[in-house]
């Protein structure tokens, strides 16, 4: 049953990274994107995620309940020593779930329309960028696991375990990959003319994911990150971020000629590789504080607890995603018939 | 102040804000598929414009209640860490339910919101009333584990260690049904007379009255119905109390001495010190009887219990006096609805009718948070009764009270841009239908 709850919280994270993670991008394009374009932008992302915009951001809450019920010793690590990181994502969380509700339900549309616009757009940067912080510091090795906390200062504690450069480097590649994701994504959405927006997009977006998640690694190298050297010098790791620059070529191209299915399965392909690549090198340790790794599988929650929970999850999963499944693929179906 | 009492301030406020949208969110689709239905039958425009707006209500108050509570799982662990760190196996079974439940419940309203004119008539209807119910039931789930936190049961406390862990007893604990009736009753009395008052004020302005007529009927069809059994389902909570929580009991009664035969307080104002309660009315007897079903049985004060088991009495005692007082309010206003639809004729032209709908508009939801304060604070010193006490669980993280300030502005502002879309949605609404008409 382990296993069972290992998986969904996996496939939780994967699908959040990505659901979540376009979402997100979406309002990343939009912040950079002209004018005329931010007014196509917008209709284009209302059209494609206002169906599924709630069951996206679900995940989350499906992953933070998988990790309270079945690992709470290693939750109780994150919430307490990520207390502040994870205070703004929820703030950006929030604001941005109210701006897109705002800015579609108004019912006038009018000047608060620019208020409304600016929030969503900002906070759909900072949002991916805190929770990509938050990871950087899980995984930075600068969080001091203490049971005297009196002994230190309220900054070396609760500020220097996430605010530093690699865990900020950490973030803005997790919100360039963000907008990788959505640019993709909104290629297939698009009408015809305005393809070839995102298409541009997707491939700036291409470079400036490639290029953050360079500097990212190199920095932590240089700064003797160990998570990072140790993530370097892995076999599986390494011939995973091979074959994801491999596959570079084939996205590209499918990006420059517009094919949308396939490129999206490539985007999708190049996020699942990024995950293993950072998870399995120290798998099951996917903390890290200044002590060494600390295991997820140190402390687990009884196995009356784990079974119960497996089947649970094991039924929900069963109920829910052929309903998922089924709302994605109705939508698809009218919009396609829409177009013609 | 101190980080204890900053994180218990934050956690209510929290609360007590998710709580209004959770439950507009679980009740107002009931609203929105029996209008549906209406038009469905009737093919009266009137009802499918009452529909789609309706719709825009429930989408703005959805995400809100998402939004705020995804803030809270999370505040769950970063106020309360060594809580969640116990309780979070235990009572990880009716959350990861409830998960399922919002899933559901999301997946339904895509559908719905999206659905018009593009899914089978039927089927989209269905779509409506699934969210209704995934709505209430990731309520029920949701207060099935602060009822466990009430009545801690489906494990073994030995020696500070939770073991032999049950999660499925934990989740059917012996608080689960009484408070998720209760709870579930009160959304639908709140709501119910929330959106009432919201349409009656509108008849009052003389704007659009066809419209807004119908909607007032079936909002207080709901709510009049809730607010007749919610008494009879809160004597049920009490004598549960009675049984489990005598301490919350005596607190709620601001019963000092242990007696038998004790007298019910009406009012008063509560001295903890001297352990007076002075202004109050007392009805000989009542409270043994409404505790025990027995006029003369023995009902514990609060004296037989150590001075830091008690909770802040005032609070709990003026809390439950208006939750009472206004639950026998609505109770009186839902049966002269039922008389008045009997004699509709003279009583639904009068203005005076429609003006005392206006005024208890928000009665249901203060006494839905009066009851909670109740329920919480006459939980207090524990977090889970008699294992934890809350003091022991806050989070070292210092300076909690600036993410207390954090949520009061930001909720603050929400409430206002919430309450100013709704007011947009209504003019909006007016002048749609006085141009197709
Ligand atoms: C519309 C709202 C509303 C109304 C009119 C009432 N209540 Fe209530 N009450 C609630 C809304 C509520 C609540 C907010 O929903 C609570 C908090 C926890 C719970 O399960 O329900 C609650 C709790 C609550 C409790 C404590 C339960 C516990 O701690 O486990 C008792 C004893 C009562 N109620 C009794 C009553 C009585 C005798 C009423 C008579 C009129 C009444 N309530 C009307
Ligand atoms: C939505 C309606 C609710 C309201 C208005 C509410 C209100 C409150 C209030 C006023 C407090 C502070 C009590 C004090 O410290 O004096 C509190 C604390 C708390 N509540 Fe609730 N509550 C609600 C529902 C719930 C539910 C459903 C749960 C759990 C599943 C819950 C869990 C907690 C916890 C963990 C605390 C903090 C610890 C404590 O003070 O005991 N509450 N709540
Ligand atoms: C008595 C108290 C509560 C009730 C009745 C309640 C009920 C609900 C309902 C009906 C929703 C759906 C949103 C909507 O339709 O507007 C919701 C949302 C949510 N609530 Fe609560 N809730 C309560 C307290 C809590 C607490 C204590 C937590 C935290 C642990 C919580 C976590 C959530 C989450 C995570 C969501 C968002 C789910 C989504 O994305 O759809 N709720 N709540």
């Amino acid at each position: 049953m382990m296993y069972v709850v290992l998986f969904f919280l996996a496939f939780s994270l994967l699908l959040y990274v990505l659901l979540a993670g376009a979402d997100f991008g979406a309002g990343i394009v939009e912040l950079f994107s002209s004018k005329k374009n931010q007014a196509i932008t917008k209709k284009t992302i209302y059209r494609v995620m206002g169906p599924v915009w709630e069951a996206n951001h679900i995940w989350i809450i499906i992953m933070i309940v998988i990790l309270w019920v079945a690992f709470p010793a290693y939750y109780n690590i994150i919430v307490i020593y990520l207390h502040i990181p994870l205070t703004l994502m929820l703030l950006g969380i929030t604001l941005r779930g109210v701006a897109f509700v705002f800015r579609h339900y108004d019912a006038y549309k009018d000047k608060s329309q620019i208020l409304y616009d600016w929030m969503f757009k900002i906070s759909s940067l900072l949002t991916p960028v805190f929770l990509g912080i938050t990871f950087g510091a899980l995984i930075s090795g600068k969080i001091i696991h203490t049971t005297t906390p009196i002994d230190y200062s309220f900054k070396i504690l609760y500020i220097d375990s996430w605010l530093h450069t690699f865990s900020i480097l950490t973030g803005f590649f997790f919100a360039a990959l963000c907008a990788f994701l959505s640019a993709v994504l909104l290629i297939g959405e698009a009408s015809y003319g305005d393809k070839k927006i995102y298409v541009k997009k997707a491939t700036i977006a291409t470079i400036v994911v490639v290029l953050f998640g360079f500097i990212t690694i190199l920095y932590g190298y240089i700064s003797k990150i160990q998570f990072v050297i140790d993530f370097v010098s892995n076999l599986y790791a390494m011939t995973t971020i091979l074959i994801s620059a491999i596959l570079l070529i084939p996205l590209w191209s499918s990006i420059r000629k517009g094919r949308r299915v396939l490129s999206r399965l490539f985007a999708g392909s190049q996020v699942l590789l990024i995950l293993i690549a950072a998870l399995t090198p120290h798998y099951p340790s996917i903390l890290f504080t200044t002590d060494g790794g600390i295991s997820i599988l140190d402390n687990v929650a009884p196995d009356s607890v784990i079974k119960v929970l497996g089947i649970s999850l094991l039924i929900g999963g069963f109920v829910i995603l052929p309903g998922l499944f089924h709302l994605l693929k109705s939508f698809k179906m009218i919009k396609i018939l829409e177009r013609h | 102040m101190e980080n204890l009492d900053a994180a218990r301030l934050q956690m209510a406020f929290t609360l007590i804000f998710h709580i209004v949208f959770a439950c507009v969110g679980m009740v107002m689709p009931f609203f929105m598929v029996v209008a549906h239905k209406k038009w469905l039958n009737t093919r009266n425009d009137i009802y499918l414009t009452l529909t789609k707006s309706w719709q825009k209500g429930v989408a703005i108050f959805f995400v809100t209640g998402a939004v705020s509570g995804t803030a809270l799982s999370f505040e769950l662990g970063l106020l309360w860490p060594e809580f969640m760190k116990h309780a979070g196996p235990i009572i990880g079974m009716p959350f990861s339910l409830e998960g399922a439940a919002f899933f559901v419940e999301a997946i339904a309203l895509g559908f719905y919101l999206y659905g018009w004119n593009k899914i089978p008539e039927k089927f989209h209807w269905w779509t409506g009333v699934i969210v209704g119910i995934s709505g209430v039931a990731s309520g029920i789930l949701v207060v099935s584990a602060n009822g466990w936190m009430n009545a801690p049961s489906g494990f073994d406390y030995i020696n500070g260690e939770f073991l032999n862990i049950d999660p499925i007893k934990a989740l059917f604990n012996p608080a689960w049904f009484t408070q998720a009736l209760h709870m579930t009753l009160a959304a639908f009395t709140a709501t119910g007379f929330a959106v009432a008052g919201i349409h009656a004020y509108q008849i009052v302005k003389k704007r659009n009255v066809a419209l807004h007529k119908k909607a007032f009927k079936i909002a207080i069809t709901f709510g009049a119905i809730a607010a007749i059994l919610q008494p009879i389902s809160g004597d049920l909570s009490a004598k549960d109390i009675a049984e489990r929580q005598p301490v919350k009991l005596a607190a709620m009664e601001a019963h000092f001495e242990t007696s038998k035969g004790a007298p019910l307080y009406i009012g008063g104002i509560v001295n903890q010190e001297t352990q007076e309660v002075t202004h109050k009315i007392a009805i000989p007897k009542a409270l043994s009887f409404l505790a025990f079903g027995n006029l003369d049985a023995e009902v514990k004060g609060l004296n037989d219990f150590p001075k830091d088991e008690h909770p802040n009495v005032a609070i709990v005692h003026y809390a439950f006096q208006v939750m009472v007082g206004l639950g026998t309010l609505l109770l009186f206003a839902g049966v002269f609805f039922f008389i008045t639809l009997s004699r509709k004729r003279t009583w639904f032209h009068s203005k005076k009718f429609w003006l005392l709908f206006t005024v208890l508009a928000p009665m249901g939801f203060i006494a839905l948070e009066a009851g909670w304060i109740v329920t919480e604070v006459g939980r207090q010193p524990w977090i889970i009764h008699n294992i934890m006490k809350t003091k022991d669980v806050v989070t070292p993280v210092p300076g909690i009270v600036y993410s207390f300030y954090m949520y009061v502005i930001l909720y603050s502002i929400l409430t206002i841009a919430v309450t100013w879309l709704m007011s947009r949605q209504i003019k909006s609404l007016n002048n749609k239908t006085l141009v197709e008409t």
